[in-house]
């Protein structure tokens, strides 16, 4: 007997509201519907009503994890309007603060992916972690979470005592190497409950255009960072993490070894940062009409920007916004078929959704 | 026994007056070291008792199409067979007790895993069914190493009567049982790595969903009960306590006590295993125990 079991748009399970309509027969799904919108905000139409210093303010609410991402796409968009270009120092400061929010989003994905195993006792040792990688953006841009640290032509705060953020970037490296990435790579209730579950192979990978470390997860090594470098990536030595089993633990593998690149440019990135002014300081900016996109590679895929202006206008005429969730989501229909019911959570989670950047 | 000790058992000691405030004191021990395992400050000591106290005060909602005596009868029947396991447990020297009382225990113990099950089904909600179905599953599995362990400590020492049982010196063999029966616990308890039925990430909170005010307290009650009872076999089984006269009873507790702070650090340990995982787990140990409790019973024909 078959029936249906819908998973949202309120769901203990989900942090956002979406919905998931399984069809399972006994404990195994047979098919599923998704559905999203629930969260619309209409940003982006708000976006048309607001100048280029408010904008920036707008987007770095898109979404509360990568809120650095957003505006740092947004920025770079609206730099290639306005012809400016970043001092290396600044450059610097957004390579930090992109690795730092990484560290930060792939941290509380693991620990999110280890309350759906009913780990709690994991979950709360992320979260522990995940403070302190909040501490050292705290130390850096003065915010917990919307950092405000982005602006056309640069960043508004310098980083003014480099070994101070180097010393709490090692202690993290050391807490993530001995507490996470060992319980997960080791404990076998949490290997049993990630292995072989919610494959997506890598020509469904291909198919459905999925990105980040989803895609690199089914062995497709595609990172923004390598492949069209931005900030001060170019400069930056960093392996790209790729596997090609595309399980939840290939996911999880993945998430686990980037926080590992992570530190590591971002030891390289606060030894090498170099003096200078940290913005162009151009107080008039003009900006040539035409559109212009701009990519960066986001804690959970790609992100990409299409920013619109008209003549002589203070406000863009149109700003769209591809978040990696949006080009994520398709798959994970693929990736429940014929999993079981006690699975779906966790394979949902596994693509590490974000529905307020998607439903914006 | 006569119906004077019968009733002193079941009402006061082990039973209701002693029962239900260390199902509380358990169930506050439970989330207070899960707590303190995990970094966080954990409830106040009285808390079990506040949220029971709460939920007694709270009015159920009428719930169409369900059968209304039916909900309220459940998580009354597993509280009752819940008190009546601890009050045959053999706490304090010369309790009474009757042949067979081991097997009523038994009987008693199972009584609110069915109503669970029961439940889930009469909520006519889908995440009850699951849960239902998981526990009914679950309940097959671990129940089977559970019964054997059991039969096979009490057919070595030739009694099925829980004070002999308790009075009788230790074998390596109950020592073996009695790591059976830990090991069945968290699946009978619901705790990790076994809480199956009841896991909120994925059917919500499986039979108890449709369960609110005075109903969901009682379920409380004998999940705290059953906590009670199920340590205390174990500690019944493998302390000393009998031989100590009126301490044993504070024995038998620091026992139950060190068994509910081992159970918790198991399931802060671990991540909830899938069904398939928890069923083969229980059926490997399941062969172990067969040919364990089958050769006890084949050394006891031999003997004259």
């Amino acid at each position: 007997m078959s029936y249906k079991i819908p998973m949202g748009p309120y769901h203990p399970a989900l942090e956002e509201p979406y919905k998931l309509d399984m069809i399972c027969d006994g404990e195994t799904v047979c098919d599923a519907k998704l559905h999203i919108g629930f969260n619309f905000r209409g940003i982006e139409h708000l976006a048309e009503t607001r100048n280029y210093v408010q904008v920036i303010a707008l987007m770095e609410r898109v979404c509360g994890i990568c809120s650095f991402i957003h505006t740092l796409t947004l920025c770079q968009a609206m730099e290639k309007l306005t012809g400016q270009t970043p001092p290396p120092r600044a450059q610097y400061i957004r390579t930090i603060m992109c690795e730092l929010e990484r560290l930060h989003s792939h941290v509380l994905w693991a620990g999110i992916a280890s309350k759906l195993m009913g780990f709690k006792t994991m979950f709360m040792t992320c979260f522990e972690i995940r403070e302190k990688v909040m501490d050292v953006l705290q130390a850096i841009s003065g915010n917990r979470v919307n950092y405000s640290m982005n602006r056309i032509g640069g960043v508004n705060r310098d980083i003014e005592d480099p070994p101070a953020v180097l010393a709490m970037v090692e202690a993290l490296e050391k807490e993530m190497a001995d507490k996470i990435i060992p319980i997960f790579t080791t404990s076998a209730t949490a290997r049993s409950r990630c292995a072989g579950i919610g494959v997506l192979s890598h020509e469904k990978a291909v198919s459905c255009g999925v990105v980040g470390p989803n895609a690199r997860a089914s062995g497709v090594a595609q990172d923004l960072r390598r492949a069209a470098p931005y900030a001060a990536y170019k400069e930056m030595e960093f392996a790209v993490q790729a596997q090609q089993e595309g399980d939840v633990r290939a996911r999880l593998l993945v998430r686990a070894l980037e926080i590992m690149e992570s530190c590591k440019i971002l030891r390289q990135a606060i030894a090498k940062l170099p003096p200078g002014e940290i913005h162009t300081g151009d107080p008039k900016l003009v900006f040539t009409p035409g559109t212009a996109t701009s990519r960066v590679e986001a804690p959970r895929g790609e992100v990409m920007y299409s920013v619109t202006w008209k003549e002589n206008s203070r406000n863009p005429a149109r700003v769209h916004v591809r978040t990696p969730t949006y080009v994520n989501m398709p798959a994970v229909r693929w990736m429940v078929l014929g999993a079981r019911l006690a699975d779906t959570p966790l394979i949902q989670a596994s693509i590490d959704p974000c529905y307020s950047c998607t439903d914006r | 026994m006569n119906l004077i000790t019968a009733l002193a058992r079941l009402l006061i000691f082990p039973g209701l007056l002693f029962a239900v405030p260390a199902a509380w004191f358990f169930l506050w021990v439970e989330r207070k070291s899960v707590a303190w395992m995990q970094g966080r400050i954990g409830p106040p000591f009285l808390q079990p008792f506040y949220d029971f106290i709460k939920l007694l005060g709270k009015t159920t909602p009428s719930r169409e199409g369900i059968g209304g005596l039916l909900m309220r009868a459940w998580p009354l029947l597993a509280v009752s067979s819940a008190v009546g396991a601890v009050a045959l447990l053999p706490v304090l020297p010369s309790s009474g007790g009757f042949e067979g009382d081991l097997i009523l225990l038994l009987a008693l113990l199972e009584l609110p895993a069915l109503c669970i099950i029961a439940a889930g089904f009469s909520s006519r909600s889908i995440f009850g069914e699951i849960g239902a179905a998981r526990e009914a599953v679950m309940a097959v599995a671990y129940n089977v190493v559970f019964l054997l362990a059991v039969v096979s400590i009490a057919a070595a020492q030739h009694t099925f009567r829980l004070e002999t049982l308790a009075g009788l010196p230790s074998t390596p063999l109950r020592w073996l049982g009695l790591a059976a029966i830990l090991v069945c616990l968290p699946a009978k308890l619901h705790i990790n790595p076994f809480s199956l039925p009841n896991a909120e990430q994925e059917i919500y909170s499986g039979p108890m969903i449709e369960f609110a005010g005075p109903e969901l307290a009682m379920w409380e009650l004998s999940h705290g009960l059953e906590w009670v009872a199920g340590t205390g076999l174990v500690a019944a089984l493998a302390a000393p306590h009998l031989a100590f006269g009126w301490l044993g009873p504070i024995l038998f507790v620091v026992f139950s006590f060190a068994i509910v702070l081992l159970l918790s650090t198991a399931s802060a340990a671990t991540a909830r295993v899938a069904i398939d995982t928890s069923v083969r787990f229980y059926w490997q140990c399941t062969l172990i125990f067969a040919v364990l409790a089958v050769s006890t019973a084949l050394l006891l024909r031999v003997r004259p």
